[in-house]
C-alpha cells in the first residue's frame, strides 16, 4: 500500500514521458503528459527520471492518503493543494508521512498539475509505459482516470529529500498578457489554404473551445479560405474542401475538420480523413496544456529547425541540472 | 494519380508526411506497403515509426538522433532503389472471420440510434438500395464473395481499414449523419469503400450490417493468437469473411469466451501483385454474384 485515492479529481490519470512509443502504427497513441515541461521538472524535484510515471491532474485535482512516508512535488497549475490543511508550495519538493491527506481543489492560474512521488509510481508496464490511455481503456492504473477507494503503488526511492527548488528561469513563464503565443510549423498539408486564408490563420486571435480534452483542443476563430487543390480533387478525397484521402496524423497537427480546427493532443486518433495545414510543435504542448477554455491563442510559424533548437533548450532545463543549490541548514 | 516523385512536408517537429499520390488506387497502396517494409528493414538510427495509410507515409523520428533532410534524403533513397512494383512479393497472411450477417447485436444497436439520435433506414437496406443491389442475401454474398486488403491500421487501436480485392465486390455507402454514439465489439462496417471490424466498442459512423465474434485485439492476450501482440491485423494482410448461421455463431462465440479459439489464417502465404495482376485479367467484370 502506498497512497490511497480519497477522490479522483476531474482527470486525473497516471502519465509518463515520452510515453508509449512503437505502437502508434497499430493506433496507439503515445499519450503521457501534456506539458511534458512542468511534469519532467516535478520529476526532477524529487530526484526521479524527468520521465518517470507521476500525475498529471486536469482543472479539479485529487484528494490522496499516504499510507506510507513519502517525498513529493506539485509543478503546474495552482489547485491550491493542501496538506492535512496546511497549505502545499508549488514547484518543490515536500515529505509527506503516513496518514497524511494531499487535497487539491480547482486549478486558479493554469489547467494542470503534476504530482510526482520520489521512487514514480509503480504501475505494470503496457507497450513499455505507465501513461494511461483513458479513451483506449489501457496503461496507467486499470486503464482509467483515478477514482476513489484505488491504490497507487509507488516505487523505491535513495535519492529524495524535500525542499529541493529549483533555479530561476528554468520554469514556463506565464503568458504575456494572457495571450498564449503558441509556435506553429506549416505543413504537411498548408498548401491547400490560399495565401489569405494562412495569413488569417496566424493574425487572427483563436479562444480554446471548452470541448477541448487529451485526445484535442478546439479552437474557435474565422472562416478558412482553400487552393485549388482542396476543391478540384479526385472525388475520392471527399466533399469538403477540409477532406482528404484518409492519412496518418502527426500528433500537434492543426486538423481541419470542416471550418473547426482541432490540435490533435496526446491521446490523438491516429489517421483520418482530413487535412493538417499547420502543426503545433512539441516545445509549445506545455502551452497548450496549461491554458483554459476560452483563453486566446495567437500562433507564431517557426521554422523545422527553430522548433527543435526550442524542444532542446527545454529538454536541457528538465534535468537534475536545473535543481539549486541547496543552502545551509 | 501516383507522384513520379514522393512529396515530403513537415508535420512539427519530429513527423514528416511522405505523399506517394492523391488517388485510392490498390497498386498506390502496395507501393506504400513495399516501401514501409523496406524502410522497416533498412532500421534507419532515429526513425521511430511508420504509419503507412491509402497513399502516404507518417514517419516519426527524433530529431536528437536523426535530422528532417536526412529522413527526406533516406527514404527517398530507398523509394528511389525499389525498382519495378511487379517484382514485389509482400508476406500477407489471410485470415478468414465467421460473420452473422444482419444480425440480432447491429440491430438493437440501429434500433438504439433511431430512439435516441434519428430515425434511419436499416443499414443492410440502405446499402442494397444505394448500390442497385437485389435484396439483402445478395449484398452478403457480394460482401463476403472477395478476398479484403488490409490499406490502413489506426484510428482506434487495432481498426484495419480493409478494400476488396476483387472489383466486383466493391461496395460503396454513406457514413452517418450524426455519428454514432456507441458501435458494439465485433461490428462490421462499411463506409465510403472500407470495410471494418470494429475492435471496440468505440462510437462510429460507418454502416453497420454483421456481427463477427472473434476479436481483433485483445490487450488481456488471452487468446492464443494474440501471445505475441495486442492487434491481430497489419496492414499487408488479408481478410475473407464467411457467412455463418446464428448456431455456428453462438459456437464460435463461446470458445471465444472461454478462451479455446483458435483464430484461422494462412499465415503462409504471400502476396504477389504481378500475379494479381494478371488474375485481374482473368475476371467477367459483367457478372455480378
Amino acid at each position: 500500500m502506498a497512497i490511497t485515492v480519497i477522490k479522483g479529481g476531474l482527470e486525473t490519470t497516471v502519465q509518463d514521458y515520452p510515453g508509449r512509443k512503437g505502437a502508434f502504427g497499430m493506433g496507439f497513441p503515445p499519450s503521457g503528459p501534456i506539458d511534458h515541461w512542468s511534469f519532467r521538472l516535478a520529476n526532477v524535484l524529487v530526484g526521479n527520471a524527468p520521465g518517470a510515471a507521476a500525475l498529471e491532474c486536469a482543472f479539479i485535482g485529487p484528494t490522496l492518503r499516504f499510507e506510507r512516508d513519502a517525498v513529493i512535488a506539485l509543478t503546474g497549475a495552482d489547485m491550491k493543494a493542501t496538506l492535512d490543511g496546511d497549505p502545499v508550495p508549488l514547484w518543490q519538493s515536500i515529505g509527506a508521512r503516513a496518514g497524511q491527506t494531499l487535497a487539491l481543489a480547482s486549478a486558479v492560474t493554469g489547467a494542470r498539475t503534476y504530482i510526482a512521488f520520489a521512487g514514480g509510481i509503480d504501475v505494470p508496464l503496457f507497450l513499455d509505459s505507465r501513461a494511461t490511455f483513458v479513451i483506449g481503456a489501457c496503461g496507467g492504473l486499470d486503464g482509467v482516470a483515478l477514482k476513489e477507494g484505488q491504490t497507487i503503488p509507488l516505487g523505491s526511492a535513495d535519492n529524495a529529500a524535500p525542499g529541493r527548488r529549483l533555479k530561476e528561469g528554468t520554469r514556463p513563464p506565464a503568458p504575456a498578457g494572457g495571450i498564449w503565443e503558441i509556435e506553429v510549423v506549416a505543413g504537411p498539408n498548408d498548401d491547400w489554404i490560399d495565401a489569405a486564408g494562412q495569413r488569417r490563420f496566424l493574425e487572427s486571435d483563436w479562444k480554446l473551445s471548452p470541448k477541448s480534452n487529451r485526445v484535442g483542443f478546439r479552437l474557435e476563430g474565422p472562416e478558412w479560405t482553400f487552393t485549388e487543390k482542396a476543391t478540384n480533387k479526385a472525388p475520392e478525397n471527399g466533399e469538403h474542401p477540409s477532406n482528404v484521402i484518409d492519412h496518418g496524423y502527426p500528433i500537434g497537427a492543426i486538423n481541419l475538420c470542416g471550418q473547426t480546427p482541432i490540435i490533435l493532443m496526446v491521446d490523438t486518433l491516429t489517421l483520418g480523413g482530413f487535412i493538417n495545414p499547420y502543426t503545433v510543435p512539441t516545445c509549445a504542448w506545455w502551452k497548450l496544456g496549461q491554458s483554459r477554455p476560452n483563453e486566446t491563442y495567437r500562433f507564431r510559424q517557426v521554422s523545422v529547425a527553430e522548433a527543435q533548437a526550442e524542444r532542446r533548450r527545454i529538454a536541457a532545463l528538465c534535468t537534475a541540472a536545473s535543481l539549486a543549490p541547496e543552502g545551509p541548514p | 494519380m501516383i507522384y513520379d516523385e514522393p512529396r515530403f512536408t513537415p508535420g512539427g517537429d519530429r513527423f514528416i508526411e511522405m505523399e506517394l499520390g492523391d488517388e485510392l488506387n490498390f497498386d498506390l497502396n502496395f507501393l506504400v506497403h513495399a516501401l514501409t517494409a523496406r524502410v522497416r528493414e533498412a532500421d534507419f538510427d532515429g526513425i521511430i515509426e511508420l504509419l503507412p495509410n491509402m497513399a502516404s507515409i507518417v514517419i516519426s523520428y527524433d530529431p536528437d538522433r536523426i535530422g528532417y533532410d536526412d529522413v527526406v534524403r533516406k527514404i527517398g533513397g530507398i523509394f528511389a532503389s525499389l525498382g519495378s512494383l511487379e517484382d514485389v512479393e509482400l508476406p500477407s497472411p489471410l485470415y478468414t472471420f465467421p460473420v452473422l450477417y444482419f444480425d440480432h447485436v447491429t440491430r438493437a444497436c440501429w434500433e438504439d440510434y433511431c430512439a435516441r439520435i434519428v430515425e434511419k433506414e436499416y443499414d443492410p437496406d440502405l446499402m442494397v438500395r444505394l448500390n442497385k443491389l437485389e435484396s439483402r442475401a445478395q449484398l452478403a454474398r457480394i460482401h463476403s464473395g472477395t478476398e479484403y486488403w488490409v490499406a490502413a491500421l489506426g484510428f482506434y487501436p487495432g481498426l484495419a481499414s480493409l478494400i476488396a480485392l476483387d472489383p466486383r465486390c466493391r461496395l460503396t455507402a454513406p457514413k452517418y449523419n450524426p455519428p454514432r454514439t456507441w458501435t458494439p465489439k465485433g461490428t462490421l462496417g462499411y463506409g465510403g469503400s472500407v470495410t471494418c471490424l470494429y475492435p471496440a466498442r468505440t462510437p462510429g459512423g460507418y454502416q453497420i450490417i454483421g456481427h463477427s465474434p472473434v476479436p481483433v485485439v485483445d490487450l488481456e492476450q488471452r487468446l492464443r493468437a494474440f501471445r505475441d501482440r495486442l492487434a491481430l491485423l497489419k496492414p499487408g494482410d488479408r481478410v475473407r469473411f464467411v457467412p455463418v448461421g446464428r448456431e455456428e455463431y453462438d459456437h464460435v462465440e463461446a470458445q471465444v469466451e472461454s478462451g479455446e479459439y483458435e483464430h484461422q489464417v494462412a499465415a503462409y502465404a504471400k502476396f504477389s501483385i504481378r500475379a494479381y495482376h494478371a488474375w485481374l485479367e482473368t475476371l467477367d467484370m459483367s457478372i455480378r454474384f
